[in-house]
Order: C-alpha cells, then structure tokens, then sequence
C-alpha cells in the first residue's frame, strides 16, 4: 500500500506532469464538445507526436484527454442536441430538453459534477478490485454478450418518447443500417452494391452526427423566427444537499459503467445507454418527466459514462486487452514506449499502473475546474443568433464525419442522414433509437451467430444459458427487466398497491 | 463577450472552409489531371520527384499494429525522400478501402498504399477485384511467425493430440478465428490440408478477443500471432503449442516446430503475415526507385530495427524483384492450402 502511495506521489511531486494532465483534460473537452472529433482520434493523433517522448509524460497527457474528452461529449449534446460523442446520446435526451427551459447552466453544471463522481468511482474499482472485475470480464461469454445487447435493444421503449410504435421503426431503420457492409465473420457483402466504399458499412458516428447535428441545424433554420432561449447562469453547482439526494443513483449507475466498460466487447457508449434506462425504470418520482428535462436523465449516463474510463482500464492492465476504442490505441502506445502490454504489466511495472491511477485522480480534479470555469462562456453559444449558429454546426458536421475515416463518402451519408432525421424529426420520430440500433447491431447479431456456433443448434444456445452463474444472473435480469414492462404485470402490480392502500387506510 | 465569440467561430469557419478547399482541390486534381501529371512525371524523370509531400494512406487504424511499424519508418524515410511523408489512416472492410482509394489515385508516385498481407487474397475472398498484383511493391518491410495456442487448462498438451481429437470427432473441436480471410482461418486451411483433421470454426471480431475465447476455455485453440500472444505466454495464460515456421523463435526456444510433427507442413513454410509500401502499377521507375531506396535506407537503421525486435517481426527489407517474388509465392501457397483444404469452396 505504502508502496503504491509513493509510485502515485510521483505524478503529483512533478509540476511537468500535472501541467501536462490539465492541459490533457482542457483539450479534451473541447475535442469531445465537437462532434466528429473523438478522444479516440485526439489519442492516436498523441500517439504518433508523443513518440519521443518519456513514457510517463506521453501518458499523463493521453489520460488527460481520454477523460476530457467523455465529458466533452455532454457539452453539445446539452446545449445543441448534438451529442459530442455517442456515449453523450442518452444525455441529449433531457440535457437538451432542460437547455431548452433556460437552465443549461444547471444541466452542465450537474453533468460535470456526476462526470467527476463517476471518474472518481471508476478508479476506485481500477485500483482496489481491478483482478476481480478482470476476472468477470474474462469469463463473459458470447452468450452473455448477446444477452446484454438484447437488453440494450429493448431500451428501444425508453427512447421512445411518445410512441412505441414509431420508436420500433426508427430502431429497425438503425437496425438495418447496422448490417450494410462486409460481414465480418464471413466476408460477405450485404447492401454493398458493389460499391467498395459501402464495404466498410455505416459509422455509427457519423449516423449520429447527421441524425442530431445536420438535421437539427435544419430544424432550427426553418424555425428561424424562434429566438433563442435566454439561459439562467446563477445556478450552476448543484447543491450537497442535491447531490447527496441523488447519490444512490449516480453510485448505482457508476457501477454500470464500471462494469459494461470493462468487457471487451462493451464501452462507454453502451454503459450510458443502458444507466439511462435503468434510471428511467427504476427512479420512482423524477424531477420532471424522462424525456423532458429530468435532471436523473443527465446524473445516470454521465456518471456511468466517465466511470467507464477506470473499468475500460481494467481488461487492458490486467490482461492486455482494450476496454474500448481509446485503450486499444493505449495499448500500442505503451509497445511503441518499449512496455509490453499484458498479464505482467502491472507485476512488471507497478509504477506505470499507480501512475495511471494517479492521472486519472489528477484529470477527475482538472475536469471539476475545466467543467465549471468554462460554463459560462458555453452557455453563450446557445444565444448565438441562429443565422451564425447553425451555418456553424453544419460545417462542423462536415469536418466531423470527414474526419472519422478521411473518407468523403462519410460527409454524403452524413447529410442523407441530416435529411432523414429532419423528415422523422419534423413527424415526431424520435431518432435515439436509430442510433442505438446502429451501436447494437453487431454486438447483436455476431453474439449470436457466435452462440449459435459454438453449441451447434439454437437449442443448444439457450440450453448454454444455464452453464454459467454469469448467464443465469444476465437471463434472469432480462426476463425481469421484459416481465415489468407487460401489461399483466403493470395491472398486478396496481392492484397490489391499491391493496396496500386500503390496507392502510 | 458575444461579439468575440462570433469572431470566433467566424474565423473557424473560414479556417475550415479553407482547409476543405484544399483538400477538395487536390484530390480533384489528382483525378482529373492523371494524365497530364503522368507525362510530366515521365519526362521530369526521378530528379522531379519528390516536388511535393507525399502521402502515406495505412490500411488499419491508427496505433495498430501496421500503423505502428508504419509511423516510425516513414519519419525516417521522408528525411533520405527530402519531402514530409503524410501518415492518414483509411480502414474500413479488410483495408480494401484504402486500397481503392490509392488505387483510384493518380500513378504519380504521391500516394502510397502502407498494408499488411490481405490485399493479396481479396480476389480469392470476394473482398474486391484488386490484389497486390495491381501495384508495385516499393519495400516488405518484414513477416512474422504464428503459433498454435491453448488455454492454460486446456486438456491438449501437444498439437497432434487436437489433431487426433477432431479427427476421432470431425468439426466438433473449436477453432477461435478472426472471420473469413483472417490469419486463423487461413492457418485453419493449412491444418485442414496437411493433416485432414476439420475444426469448428468459431469467428470474433479481433485477434485479441479469439485469444480471449481460448483463455476462458470457450474455444478450444488458436493462431496467434508471437507479438500478440508472447506477453500472456510468459505469464502461464497461453501455452504455444507449436510454431508455424523453419526455424525455432529465439525467445520461445523451447516450443517445437510444427514440421516436428507434421513435416508435410514443410511445403508452407516460412509463412506469416507480411507488411509493406506500395504503389500503384503503372508508376514511373524512376519513381519507384527513388521511394524504394529512401524507405531501403530507413529500415536497416537502429532505432528501427529496436522496433521491430519489439514487435518480432522477421526483418527482410526487400525492394523490387525480390519483394514480387516473395509476395507471388506468398500467395500461391496460401490460395494452394485453401483450395486444397475446402475453404475456398463457396467462393
């Protein structure tokens, strides 16, 4: 223990160090906040400028940026609807809707104070159970992967809004594009036409910046009239007292994050996804409806999101293996320093491990300052007259979905996207679902197509269920989570409570 | 304070329309002026080139592997090449997306196409039309040796005893691999061929997560590459069986050679996944000769040859003739094997 406190006092004795982490974080913000530009982008792009660097510095930066740049993503998604990132679509949902009633200040406020939580909670976990969490993580099956998308997929009804119905359509829409390319388990093509540059499918990012930026740039220029909404800046911090109020559920949706962060197979984006919905069927009476600015809507996946971070940590430190995009470039990065990634790195090398821990403590710290200091200036972008505002966003948009793959072709489907998500936008298709369809699909359809391989039939599939503790817990969440949502369910449970009513009175 | 802002943001918009522009421009240029740049490079010959930076399009992602021998040995080549070498990543579809983009591009000598081995089955794969016989090898950098690997617990010991099992039970034994065209399902093709054994092939999204499966027992093994399996080899986490090569690798001394047990297996050998710089055919010689001799300078150097002991990889350094012919026979090996295994059937 001692041990470990003298390895993390090296990152905080070092002035170089913490300047390198805070200027790490500071960027990442503002390359998380534009959508298109990914943590994932900026640390590659750190990868090759870092190279002659001393390891702990090339790290300490790239920390800085990764958390940064998590966050980053809540920024747009509060103030414009145009999640930065896809693990800030859930936070569109009610950041957005509570922009819209002048209280974006308020919503930024909370995102970054949840964010620094969950970063916080995530490096607990990191530091104090990272080989059991590994543990976990290696012992999920395909299975369990399928299981887990499933229940991601039936978040179709939480996104929904209004309707159920168009919100199936929408996620069939996301669905379906999640298909078009070369299958990766066969090589075989689908909905390519031949044309190489479909072989490569659809980015879901760039789905996601056409679906909320484009087309909402073109909503708000058909609705030029609508002046902008004025933003209240007084209240900003929320209170101790709130923040303890809401403390149970940012824990809970921290340990999500930790948790679907550290498989492999799973990140960020997903883990919000899913904390989102569990806030919605679990929080009893919110703030406001879902959907329309509850602030429950912004704590659940921004905590789970940045907690992701440490469980993200977890597969590649104990074992070698990414978590997520950012720490699969981590990886190289560390070969290409002459470390070498894997089960005996953190034997081998413990103060690269404490160090890490460190800069993650460190970037938590600068994302409380960075978060807050700059709220003011942010809000102002919202009262930026629209004719400048969303020339801006499409633009932005372009350089976005160019800058992914340094493909053209990516700015065409861009806009095609711009203009579906305007026509289902202007008939009251909620979109989230197509993007959650797009995130899925794979993890979905190869789970299962895996599944279904490695026992020989179907039936042997779900028979597989019941081989492992692990599938047993997932299978039971499922059907749990798929039971409350029936209507014989819904009228039992009235009954009941209108019993206990009576029962008191 | 809003005045500033709207500065601002109009000055990153006309940086940024400025910096589409360009690039508009240029790859306009390249595609409609080929011809034109063609002749005057022709006419120009090799003291014109370089007049201009030239880019560099990898074929995976940024901080992979083939990125990561990539980014190094281009920092040292543009220096000999005099012009900056421009490092973009273009994935997407087996690297078949930066392929054609190059491809597509004039055959000026300004792009080069950086890749792994793949591109030398897309034909036999139905990925795409183009193969490597559609352009000239500037440098192979290098190949690497495979492995066959096991979990810890797992209940083989050697690579004849999985053999001997699938066959007692024919494709019930299960074959972690990475998808169609990956380095275990063409391995899986060589296997099938030599010894007549047929496995369960279970397909996962990356090299990393097929490893994965074999350590929790999902699968029963693998192919792997050493760089990739070396770290959980030392830790007792994977057994390596045996190794796909001639001779034994000198940091895994101890683990025998597949041609010990199988010494059919000679026919393929050396075989391993291979990385290089390439052209577009019909580029100028001249040209070529120039990229090929800053990039053959580049490679022997020292501060690249550590890196890839890291990585161990087999330096070979080819340029011209040698790198066709190694590439040639590369591929007629690997198409061999996967006819003569069946894998090539549904094609």
């Amino acid at each position: 223990m001692l041990e470990a406190l003298s390895y993390m006092a090296v990152v905080f004795r070092e002035p170089w160090l913490i300047a390198l982490v805070a200027a790490g974080t500071c960027a990442g913000v503002y390359v998380g906040a534009i959508p298109g530009l990914s943590g994932t982008m900026a640390v590659s792009l750190l990868v090759s400028f870092t190279f002659g660097w001393e390891t702990h510095s090339a790290l300490a930066v790239m920390i800085g940026v990764f958390v940064g740049s998590v966050f980053g993503g809540s920024r747009s998604a509060i103030l414009l609807n145009i999640p930065g990132a896809p693990a800030a679509v859930a936070t569109a949902l009610d950041g957005y809707a509570l922009a819209k009633k002048g209280r974006a200040g308020e919503a930024m406020g909370l995102a970054t104070s949840q964010s620094v939580i969950g970063t916080l909670l995530g490096v607990l976990v990191l530091a104090t159970c990272a080989p059991l969490v590994a543990n976990l993580a290696r012992n999920f099956h395909s299975i369990d992967y399928l299981i887990l998308s499933l229940m991601g997929l039936m978040m179709v009804g939480s996104l929904s809004g209004r309707s159920v119905r168009f919100g199936l359509i929408a996620g069939c829409i996301g669905i379906f594009l999640g298909c078009v390319g070369v299958d990766g388990q066969t090589a075989i093509k689908r909905f390519t036409f031949d044309i190489v540059y479909l072989n490569s499918g659809v980015d879901y990012v760039v789905a996601m910046i056409g679906l909320f930026g484009a087309s909402e740039a073109l909503i708000q220029i058909t609705d030029m009239a609508q002046a902008p909404v004025k933003q209240k800046v007084d209240k900003i911090l929320p209170s101790w007292k709130e923040s303890a109020k809401f403390l149970p559920l940012t824990i809970k949706s921290s340990i999500i994050g930790v948790l679907v962060g550290a498989l492999p197979g799973a990140g960020g984006d997903i883990a919000a996804l899913l904390s989102y919905d569990q806030a919605k069927r679990s929080v009893k009476n919110p703030t406001s409806p879902f959907g329309k600015g509850a602030v429950e809507g912004i704590i659940a996946p921004e905590s789970a999101n940045n907690a992701a971070i440490g469980g993200a940590f977890i597969p590649m430190l104990t074992m070698g293996i990414p978590g997520d995009a950012v720490t699969a470039v981590l990886i190289s990065a560390l070969t290409i320093q002459g470390l070498r990634p894997g089960p005996n790195l953190i034997s081998q090398t413990p103060d690269l491990f404490w160090l890490i821990v460190a800069s993650l403590l460190l970037a938590s710290v600068f994302l409380l300052v960075f978060g807050l200091t700059g709220i003011k200036a942010f809000t102002k972008i919202v009262e930026i007259p629209k004719g400048i505002l969303m020339p801006t966003i499409l633009i932005l948009s372009v350089i976005g979905s160019f800058a992914i793959r340094n493909s053209v072709y990516d700015i065409f489907w861009m806009f095609a996207f711009g203009f579906i998500g305007y026509f289902l936008k202007r008939f009251n298709y909620p979109i989230a679902p197509i993007v959650l369809g797009c995130i899925l699909t794979k993890l979905c359809e190869e789970n299962y197509r895996r599944g279904v391989m490695l026992e020989g039939s179907i039936r042997g599939m779900i028979g597989s269920i019941f081989t492992s503790p692990i599938s047993i817990v997932l299978f039971a969440l499922l059907v749990f989570l798929f039971a409350t949502q029936t209507e014989t369910y819904k009228n039992w449970k009235a009954k009941r409570d209108a019993k206990k009513e009576a029962a008191k009175a | 304070m809003k005045k500033i802002l709207a500065a601002a943001l109009a000055a990153a918009m006309a940086l940024s329309m400025v910096a589409c522009s360009t690039t508009g421009s240029s790859t306009q240029g390249q595609s409609g002026n080929t011809g034109s740049n063609n002749s005057a490079q022709s006419s120009g010959g090799s003291g014109a080139y370089p007049t201009q930076n030239v880019n560099g399009i990898v074929q995976w992602g940024a901080g992979g592997g083939t990125d990561s021998l990539m980014r190094p040995l281009s920092a040292l080549a543009e220096k000999n090449l005099g012009k900056s070498i421009v490092i973009q990543n273009m994935t997407g579809a087996t690297g078949s997306v930066a392929t054609q983009y190059v491809y597509d591009a004039a055959t000026d000598g300004y792009n080069l196409l950086m890749g792994a081995e793949n591109p030398a089955l897309y034909d036999v794969l139905g990925i795409s039309e183009l193969t490597y016989d559609n352009f000239e090898c500037v440098y192979l950098i290098g190949d690497e040796v495979v492995g066959i690997v096991v979990g810890k617990d797992s209940p083989y010991s050697s690579f004849t005893e999985i053999v001997d099992a699938a066959k007692a039970a024919p494709g019930t034994i299960k074959l972690s691999t990475t998808g169609t065209g990956g380095l275990p399902w063409e391995v899986g093709a060589f296997i099938t061929d030599v010894t007549g054994a047929e496995f369960n092939q279970v397909p996962y999204d990356s090299d990393a997560s097929a490893k994965t499966a074999v350590m929790s027992g999902e699968c029963a093994f693998t192919v792997c590459k050493v760089q990739s399996g070396i770290e959980d080899w030392k830790a007792g986490d994977l057994n390596f069986l045996c190794m796909l090569s001639k001779e034994p690798v000198e940091i895994m001394k101890d683990v025998p050679l597949i041609t010990e047990e199988y010494p059919d297996f000679e026919k393929y050998l050396p075989w391993g996944p291979f990385y290089g710089v390439f052209v577009k055919e019909g580029t100028d010689a001249a040209v070529i000769e120039t990229l090929a001799k800053a990039f053959s300078e580049a490679g022997p150097a020292e501060s690249y040859q550590e890196i890839l002991g890291n990585f161990n990889i087999n330096f070979l350094g080819y340029t011209g003739e040698d790198a066709k012919n190694y590439i040639a026979s590369w591929r007629e090996n690997t198409v061999n094997a996967l006819k003569n295994s069946g894998a090539l059937e549904q094609q």
